[in-house]
């Protein structure tokens, strides 16, 4: 009772605070899954990113394996459910409420400082995630090359995924 | 309480129903691969060309309005469409039938994740997975990053939300709040100068 409490208020709070799509809110459950509750290894929150990838839909359906790690399906369903009602509530009340001043220049400035933290966040969850983890030159080197593909060639973020992945497995045969 | 035909820019096509507007927020959410602006292409084909439940200016709008709200970009998107063409109960709807089918596939990996864990073949593969990842974020940052205004403030809260972030272990969530203020300073502070610079030149 008490962990689907505190999935549910920690994922709500994700929801609500997650400005930016779906990648902003990755340092947001790094810190609550990882750092804050210990709910998962660093190395199993990859996969949880990874995951995301894979699989169609939203980024942050990262949430269902976290959930499911923590607590099982009823764990997975009310993270899931949490991490989105807030967009649902927020788009009605912007619906309802916002639409005729949404070139409002208040918005505009508080983006414009939003936007240079979350890049400095994300790259704080990058290096968060890879000191502990990247060790040897093949993983160096797959970091590279998958940054630079990302980038450059436009390589869909699932099939990198599924690329490093093979590369890892071979690298162990 | 929904908005006029008019307001909403729709291009004439007759009201969708809850069960046409949860269908086709299916199909999106089972083909919508990579997240957020990859899957825009989708979103605008099926609603915009295919369905005609909206206008171009209607999506745009939408789109730009969707970017200010915190969560993910599509489910915004998405939900903001469902609840204007279909109410309330449309919009509760079609969003769980988008994001059902990644859910599916994230249990079902999970599971199969969590059993062989500990496989040799798979600790392997999560360190290639792992890096990958890293390399991801890199990436995820690099675009973003262009998007920044080149202004020396973003600059300054950037640095200063990264030295934060290194220094000591905070909740990022203090850092974005920290970062919206110090978006409405800045704004604030360049109205209170332009007004002096302007009451300035009319005292001359």
């Amino acid at each position: 009772m008490n962990i689907l409490y505190e999935l549910a208020y920690s994922f709500l709070k994700i929801g609500f605070f997650g400005f930016g799509g779906g990648f902003a809110m990755i340092p947001l459950m790094q810190h609550v899954a990882v750092h804050q509750h210990s709910w998962m290894s660093s190395a199993q929150f990859g996969v949880a990113i990874a995951l995301g990838q894979v699989t169609p839909g939203p980024v942050a359906i990262s949430a269902t394996f976290i959930g499911y790690k923590v607590a099982g399906l009823p764990g997975a369903l009310l993270a899931t459910i949490a991490i989105f009602t807030p967009s649902l509530l927020i788009m009605y009340l912007l619906d309802r409420f916002y639409l005729k001043e949404r070139k409002n220049e208040i918005t505009h400035a508080i983006m414009h400082g939003i936007m240079p933290v979350i890049v400095a966040l994300i790259l704080l969850a990058a290096v968060s995630l890879g000191r502990p983890a990247v060790h040897s030159w093949w993983q160096a080197l797959v970091v590279v090359t998958v940054a630079v593909l990302a980038i450059t060639r436009r390589v869909s973020y699932g099939l990198l995924v599924l690329g490093c992945m093979a590369v890892g497995a071979l690298m162990g045969l | 309480m929904r908005p006029s035909d008019d307001e909403l820019g729709q291009s004439g096509s007759p009201s969708p129903t809850t069960w046409n507007i949860t269908l086709t927020y299916f199909k999106i959410g089972a083909l919508g691969f990579g997240g957020g602006y990859a899957v825009l292409d989708l979103i605008h084909t099926e609603l915009v060309v295919k369905q005609r439940w909206l206008s171009e200016e209607g999506f745009e709008d939408m789109t730009a309005l969707s970017e200010m709200a915190p969560g993910a970009l599509t489910v915004n998107l998405l939900a903001a469409i469902a609840y204007r063409i279909g109410g309330i109960w449309a919009m509760i709807s079609a969003t769980a039938a988008l994001i059902l089918p990644s859910f599916v596939l994230i249990i079902a990996l999970t599971g199969l994740f969590l059993a062989w864990q500990n496989n040799p073949v798979v600790q392997s593969a999560m360190k290639g997975l792992t890096a990958g990842v890293v390399g991801l974020l890199i990436a995820v940052v690099w675009d973003i990053g262009k998007g920044v205004p080149k202004h020396w403030y973003c600059f300054a809260v950037g640095i200063t939300a990264l030295l934060l972030g290194l220094a000591f272990p905070v909740n990022p969530i203090w850092l974005v709040l920290l970062g919206g203020l110090a978006g409405v300073i800045k704004v604030l502070l360049a109205a209170v100068f332009k007004k002096n610079s302007s009451a300035g030149r009319s005292t001359q």
